[in-house]
């Protein structure tokens, strides 16, 4: 077999992975419990002070911000779930021959810059919008009201968080409904089970592959970004991801140690990942 | 233990009804397409509105139509564009095009080697892969801006335009590779022992038979990619120094009107790569067409 000795060509890669992800790591391990200045290490000292900063008892500032990122993430990524599915079974099960255009149709909204959709979404969801001033010339109007202006800004960030990651929670699940054999299916109705039931008992177990990729695709960018949440709250609503932007030139430990609380959260989705799926089928 | 026997309430009686039975069915099944239709609408909604801003000759409140005006496009076209977003989209072409075309070869190169490995260090190399793509772009964006921070300190004036492409290159290059294995893994390697035996040098021999066979994987790896480059926010905002690209425009200008020009040339992009990718469909739907047609011609 000569292709085996074509392993080789893989090594370069090995190593800039290192460079690339593995020192930045340990760095940031190491930054974290330290005071330095940049990411020099002349006159740097050991201490907790950035730990003390985020988990504070006297002052619950950044507790809270933390909290709050977690509710939005955790909103927006049920409710991604809740219409992905339903959808992406719909374009998997659908009788159409031409399943490439539907699904084509769900990524074409990505080749339009997401955070100008955004800026887009922030104008349609104003009580004074394009929309409107457009639909009012046929005497028609568009306006969505809100309670107040916080109710305003948290359905906003929703809306937002949704529309922008949505497609990553229907692509993955599409991809192994699709796969899902058919006789399967026939074989638990044929043995008595009525849709709901083959559904929940074949259909969803094996699709589980599919919706973990997908809510962690959907939940990772939703907790850690903060471009969504700053444009949609005119830059009112503090995330975990401002808190970064905030002080990444200034406070590197600081940043450090806030990286390593989203690291947490990843690393358990790559164990889980790795767990379910080997080769990584489902994420592209 | 008997089986337990559920007698079949007068609801369950009434629903097994064919006609009613087929009534339900329809009734679902049209719920399920107005279910898909309505959040289909709701993901295009921002689209149109781009589309529309592009053509609204409003100067002062974004959120007014005042008239209709090709201004915008005509501006985008001849590239008569403020300053910034000049620069910005210049950037962001720039960048793409050179992260698409370097991850692009890299990947198949990388691909082909991760293919080749014994199964174990495979899924090693695999796991590797998915780093980059599970991990937050944000600590992406970080961890990047260290390393980069660390070489501007050796090698002055590498943190901007520099760093930007690596850092793209960086994201791009695991999605190139997740798009190659699969196919890697449908081919025939007797094919590439074969053209060993026949004389074939191992590079004429990825070049002449693994990669037109891979060739559908290379082509979604590199859209991928560009995909990915165009619109990345996130790990650019962090390495570009002072360098914007138009996610980092945009993102600037969260409290302030943008030039119009903006969703012009939004509209314009996205329409370009709608067509190119409807083109490339009909072209290749055309081709097996003629195909099919000239087999039965010959059978």
């Amino acid at each position: 077999m000569n292709i085996k000795k074509l392993g080789r060509l893989a090594l370069p890669y090995l190593v800039w992975m290192l460079v690339l992800v593995g020192i930045p790591l340990v760095m940031i391990l190491v930054l974290s419990f330290m005071k330095t200045d940049g990411v020099s290490f002349t006159g740097a000292t050991w201490s907790l002070e950035a730990w003390q900063e985020m988990f504070s008892v006297t002052d619950p500032t950044n507790l809270k911000i933390l909290l709050d990122t977690f509710t939005f993430a955790i909103i927006a990524t049920v409710i991604c779930f809740a219409i992905g599915y339903p959808m992406a079974y719909i374009v998997a099960r659908s009788p159409f021959s031409n399943k490439f255009v539907i699904l084509v149709l769900t990524i074409i909204p990505m080749w339009s810059n997401s955070l100008l959709r955004n800026v887009a979404l922030k104008n349609i969801l104003s009580e004074t919008n394009i929309l409107d001033s457009l639909l009012s010339r046929v005497g028609m109007d568009f306006v969505i009201r809100f309670a107040n202006q916080d109710q305003a800004t948290f359905i906003s960030i929703i809306v937002g968080l949704v529309l922008t990651y949505l497609p990553f929670m229907i692509l993955p699940i599409y991809t192994v409904i699709e796969k899902i054999d058919e006789s399967l299916l026939e074989a638990s109705m044929d043995l008595g089970a009525n849709p709901a039931r083959t559904f929940l008992k074949v259909t969803f177990p094996l699709s589980m592959k599919g919706v973990t990729t997908g809510i962690i695709m959907v939940f990772l960018p939703c907790f850690s970004g903060f471009a969504i949440q700053k444009l949609l709250s005119r830059g009112t609503v503090y995330v975990l991801g401002s808190l970064i932007e905030a002080n990444y030139i200034h406070d590197i430990n600081f940043v450090s140690m806030l990286s390593i609380v989203i690291l947490f959260l990843i690393f358990g989705s790559m164990m889980i990942v790795n767990k379910v799926d080997k080769e990584g089928a489902t994420l592209v | 233990m008997g089986v337990r026997k559920r007698e079949p309430g007068k609801l369950t009686l009434f629903l097994r009804r064919p006609k009613v039975e087929q009534a339900i069915a329809r009734i679902v099944s049209v719920f399920k397409y107005a279910f898909f239709a309505f959040f289909m609408f709701l993901m295009y909604l921002p689209i149109v509105v781009i589309a529309i801003q592009s053509f609204n000759t409003t100067t002062g409140l974004i959120y007014q139509f005042n008239g209709f005006t090709f201004e915008h496009w005509k501006n985008v076209l001849t590239f008569d564009l403020d300053t910034n977003l000049a620069n910005a989209i210049t950037t962001t072409l720039v960048v793409a095009f050179l992260a698409t075309a370097v991850s692009t070869v890299a990947g198949t190169i990388i691909a082909i080697g991760i293919h080749s490995l014994p199964k174990k260090k495979r899924q090693g190399m695999v796991f590797l892969n998915q780093v980059p793509i599970l991990n937050a772009d944000i600590i992406t964006g970080i961890s990047l801006m260290f390393v980069f921070k660390i070489v501007a300190t050796i090698l002055p004036g590498t943190f901007g335009m520099p760093s930007l492409i690596v850092a793209h290159i960086f994201f791009c290059l695991p999605y190139v590779v997740l798009s190659i294995l699969p196919k890697l893994a449908e081919l025939d390697e007797n094919l590439y022992d074969a053209a060993l035996d026949l004389y074939c040098k191992p590079a004429a021999g990825i070049t002449k038979v693994i990669i037109p066979a891979i060739l559908p994987g290379i082509l979604t790896g590199m859209l991928i990619a560009f995909t990915m480059s165009i619109d990345d926010f996130l790990i650019s905002f962090f390495n570009a120094g002072e360098i914007n690209n138009l996610s980092i425009y945009i993102y600037g200008g969260y409290n302030r009107r943008l030039a119009p020009e903006v969703y012009a040339y939004n509209t314009i992009l996205s329409t370009v790569i709608i067509l190119g990718l409807v083109a490339m469909y009909v072209s290749s739907a055309l081709k097996k067409r003629a195909r099919l047609k000239h087999d039965l011609h010959h059978a």
